[in-house]
């Protein structure tokens, strides 16, 4: 009969729709992994320090566990959770970077000889000139280059396996702290493209937990040339201008006495610095983030401080106006201030 | 005599011919523990104004709903016009259901156009004609324009009858078309049936008032509790309530002598005899006369639908009084149908009361 | 009698033209007062936010924020605002009155014994619903960008993007366009979803009370941080992304992942409609 038939139908689209939602809702498990000519590891990060990736442009996405407290004032990529930065290349210098929040957005362009910030949410740009050590900001190309440079000493370096990131087939380069390193990263994961041999994702994993504390990796790329007005910024009406003071760009100047000290290399490397003097509530900064009152009090034969602690760092502000911090457990900041 | 045996008898035959106007076998409606209707078999044949009959909760507006296809039946099967889809058959079939249900914010007019927008038989021309027409036959054309919200309860009903007439239809169905009208409203749909009984269509009209159907119907049907207690020609269930002829006439020992002598029942009764078996009327008036009797008035004795429905209903005790509840706007309609009276020697068997 | 027959006279059909019966819908759907008196007072949304905005004169934080001097946001920052409330429960007004309204009327028992079929009729409802959303969101649109224009102004009828570029007006207003068709396809989902709701009741406060229920549950279940699996799976959580259609170069994949979603839940709640509609009493 009809009514039964049209019953049926209108069931079989019911479970379709609750199907298709799963579908979008479950993200996919890790697809195959292609098959790809195997490469060694020294290989491997000799090309990635070679490559020159050309044009590019996509979509990266921080995946932040790390368990930073909320610091007010303080960039929404921060905090825990995901968050898209799309990224545009051409490969010569010129670029564009946009951080987009729920309500605004921060916009980077650099278009070979200005560099210009500007921020939806209070109209403001902010302009300085290139000098030509600048470095990309949320570059994954680059962060990945310099991570693998600095840890080599330190670690295993291995290629464990393919991987597909953004739809392209890649090698998974993994770095594994020595056992003698006191550190609380377990290893450091970054997939390769295969035939571009740049680094499409970084992992890094925290010991006691499976899932990874900070992710950022591409979802979407490609590669080829890009419209060039991305990489030209005209400030829109409206807009307040200014010019970024020299030096250290648009972050105000860091003040006298804090040059950082480091203890220890490797993965237990300590950072040790004199935070700024003074009533730090006035002094503070416009825009700076208020640390006096995060973490849990401390205190030991170095003195007394607070202890902020993160999945894959810690740090410790003493009430004597030291900061140490490192991807160490506690004790090893303690050790350092101890010195 | 036990109900069953009457339903028994009147159970209505079609026969061979057209299909029946509606037809229900085995139908059933159980809504959580309380049978709504209990099993009936029903053929309504065509051309038939068929009266529902039943207190409120026997099962009436379930059973029209089932024959209608608005409810599903538990079980069982129901056929309209021949055709056991019912939406096949609907176009043809006019119907007000429950009460008139229509959007208090248009008016008349505008109501009647959307029903009309969805009726096939209808073509987009024929449309602002079909809606006037009908709102002239139910006597609505001064307030076709007023809304709907402000009709009183006897408007509304003529708007749903209205509705129910857009098309010529094969069969209307009416439950309840009464309700909140006037005496003159209850003329008006009198009428309506009527004519609509002359042009040919089926009726089926649902009601409590059993003067009413008694005086429009050619056949009825009674419910009680969900099940079907008689059904069939209204003339047939009357003869069959109680029956025989009553004649009037000062020699009442000359006529039953004359009737003992071919064999006829009779007995003394009322302000002459009662014949209760024997030969068809007319020969047993025709008797009568010969044999010298002097015949005043000759009547077939019946019963009214009212006791007929209290005979059939109280064999099962305790039936609710029907007839009595609802609008008493009905005045003197049930005696007309007091009886055929038969005119001196030329009797009609069976013409049923139809007027 | 004999009058109508003669005019009356169509062919044999069973069922009424379709559409005749989707302009029937829309005459109904826009001859009820309570239509015209929510259409009203959308258009009041973009002209309050537009007053807003230049009486409080300076940025703000946020869509609102970015509406001063920039008349062109102005419809999608009231579609987006209205789109968090008041244009759901516009929408599910829409979808009580189409199916537990008609049968709390009786009006529904007659167009079933006109007849019209009972999946044609989820049809016709449901495009109902659908004029409705679409009127709703068109006013929105259209009174924000005449209000956007007038109240708040613009440099050149230009729109700046959140990228800190600048559009120009046909381009301003296909950014608008777009949101509109999004915001419409969002709305598809509440309606089908109050459809299904409304063809399981009789009562059309029901239906209301039932899309604001959920539109309060999903919302309390998206601000859980412990729930965040749930994300995906939740209608409201996409209804911010109407933001990305202000960004240069335009980023659809919020947009297109919520309007699958969108797809899924109209798919959902149509799907229940038919079934449910297939057994109903009337």
């Amino acid at each position: 009969m009809r009514t039964k038939l049209w019953a049926r139908i209108g069931s079989g689209v019911a479970v379709a729709g609750v199907v298709g939602l799963g579908l979008v809702a479950i993200p996919a498990g890790a697809g195959a992994q292609p098959e790809l000519p195997p490469v060694s590891a020294e290989e491997l990060v000799a090309s990635v320090g070679q490559t020159s990736p050309g044009p590019f442009g996509g979509t990266v996405e921080v995946d932040n566990a790390l368990g930073l407290p909320a610091i007010p004032g303080a960039p929404a990529q921060l905090a825990n959770g995901t968050s898209d930065v799309r990224i545009w290349s051409d490969g010569t210098g010129r670029g564009r970077v946009s951080l987009p929040s729920a309500q605004g957005e921060r916009t980077l362009v650099s278009d070979g000889t200005t560099a210009w910030a500007y921020d939806s949410e209070d109209r403001t740009a902010v302009r300085k000139p290139v000098t030509a050590h600048e470095v990309q900001p949320a570059d994954p190309t680059r962060s990945a280059t310099d991570a693998i440079a600095q840890l080599r000493q330190t670690s295993t370096v291995s290629v464990d396996g393919t991987a597909e990131v953004a739809g392209r087939p890649a090698y998974e380069l993994v770095l594994t702290p020595n056992p003698t390193e006191r550190t609380l990263l377990r290893e450091v994961r970054i997939a390769v493209d295969a035939e571009k041999r740049v680094p499409l994702r970084l992992t890094v994993l925290a010991n006691g937990s499976p899932d990874p504390a900070f992710e950022v990796g591409f979802t979407d790329l490609t590669f080829g040339p890009q419209d060039p007005a991305l990489f030209t910024f005209t400030p829109p009406p409206g807009t307040t201008v200014t010019d970024a003071p020299e030096g250290t760009g648009e972050k105000p100047q860091r003040p006298e006495g804090v040059q950082p000290t480091v203890v220890g290399d490797g993965w237990d490397t300590v950072v040790v610095a004199r935070a700024p003097q003074g009533d730090r509530s006035q002094q503070r900064p416009e825009g700076a983030p208020d640390l006096s009152q995060l973490g849990t009090p401390v205190s030991g034969p170095w003195g007394s401080g607070r202890l902020i602690s993160t999945a894959v760092a810690s740090a410790i502000v003493t009430d004597d106006g030291r900061i140490a911090a490192g991807a160490v457990p506690e004790q090893v900041l303690t050790e350092a201030l101890a010195r | 005599m036990t109900a069953v045996d009457v339903r028994e008898a009147a159970r209505v035959t079609s026969g061979s011919g057209p299909a029946p106007a509606a037809r229900a076998v085995g139908l059933r409606k159980v809504y959580g523990r309380t049978v709504a209707v209990d099993g009936i078999d029903l053929e309504v044949p065509t051309g038939a104004v068929l009266g529902m009959l039943g207190p409120n909760g026997s099962g009436k507006t379930t059973l029209i709903r089932m024959l209608l296809g608005l409810t599903r039946p538990t079980a069982g099967s129901a056929e309209l016009l021949g055709e056991t889809e019912q939406t096949r058959a609907l176009p043809h079939v006019g119907a007000l259901v429950e009460g008139p249900g229509f959007h208090p914010f248009l008016s008349g007019r505008e109501n009647l156009r959307r029903a009309a927008a969805a009726e096939p038989l209808l073509t987009s021309g024929a449309i602002p004609g079909a809606v006037d027409t009908a709102l002239e036959r139910v006597g609505l054309g001064h307030a076709a324009d007023r809304r709907f919200r402000g009709y009183s309860l006897g408007m509304k009903q003529r708007l749903g009858l209205a509705g129910a007439l857009l098309v010529p239809r094969r069969l209307v169905v009416l439950d309840e078309p009464t309700n909140g009208l006037d005496p003159a409203g209850t003329r008006d749909v009198r009428t309506i049936i009527g004519e609509l009984h002359e042009s040919g269509s089926t009726v089926i009209v649902s009601s409590h008032l059993l003067a009413e159907v008694e005086a429009t119907c050619t056949h009825v049907a009674v419910l009680r509790s969900g099940s079907l207690l008689a059904a069939g020609a209204l003339s047939g269930l009357l003869d069959s309530g109680i029956g025989g002829l009553e004649v009037t006439t000062p020699d009442v020992g000359l006529a039953l002598s004359t009737l003992d002598g071919v064999g006829a029942v009779a007995a003394p009764g009322g302000p002459g005899i009662v014949v209760t078996d024997g030969p068809e009327a007319p020969e047993i008036v025709a008797l009568l006369v010969r044999a010298g009797v002097a015949v005043h008035e000759v009547h077939r004795r019946r019963p009214r639908l009212e006791e007929l429905f209290a005979q059939l209903t109280e064999g099962d005790g305790g039936v609710p009084s029907i007839g009595t509840e609802g609008d008493s706007g009905v005045p003197s309609i049930g005696t007309e149908g007091d009886g055929e009276t038969i005119g001196s020697a030329t009797i009609g068997s069976e013409k049923g009361v139809r007027r | 009698m004999t009058a109508v027959a003669e005019t009356a006279v169509g062919p044999e059909r069973t069922a009424a033209p379709l559409g005749r019966l989707l302009a029937a819908e829309v005459r109904w759907v826009f001859r009820r007062p309570r239509t015209l008196i929510t259409l009203g007072l959308f258009a009041l949304i973009p002209v309050l936010v537009a007053v807003g905005v230049v009486v409080a004169d300076r940025n703000g934080p946020g869509l609102i924020g970015a509406v001063a001097g920039n008349g062109l946001v102005l419809p999608i920052a009231a579609l987006t605002l209205a789109l968090a409330l008041l244009l759901p429960l516009a929408t599910a007004m829409a979808a009580a009155d189409a199916l537990a309204g008609e049968a709390a009327h009786g009006t529904l028992r007659g167009l079933l014994l006109a007849p019209v079929s009972r999946v044609r009729l989820v049809g016709v409802k449901a495009f109902g619903v659908l004029v409705v959303a679409a009127a709703a969101v068109l006013v929105i649109a259209v009174v924000g960008v005449l209000a956007g224009m007038v109240v708040v102004g613009s440099a050149d009828g230009q729109m700046v993007t959140l990228s800190g570029t600048t559009l120009g007006f046909g381009e301003g207003v296909a950014r608008v366009g777009l949101v509109a068709v999004w915001v419409l396809g969002q709305l598809a989902a509440v309606g089908a979803v109050a459809l299904a709701v409304s063809s399981l009741t009789e009562h059309p406060l029901v239906v209301l009370a039932s899309v604001l229920g959920g539109l309060i549950a999903f919302g309390v279940l998206s601000a859980i941080p412990a729930l965040d699996w749930l994300q995906p799976w939740l209608l409201t959580s996409g209804w911010t992304a109407a933001t990305d259609a202000l960004r240069d170069p335009v980023a659809l994949d919020a947009m297109g992942s919520s309007t699958v979603r969108a797809l899924c839940y109209a798919a959902i709640g149509l799907g229940i409609t038919v079934w449910r509609m297939q057994r109903r009493d009337a």
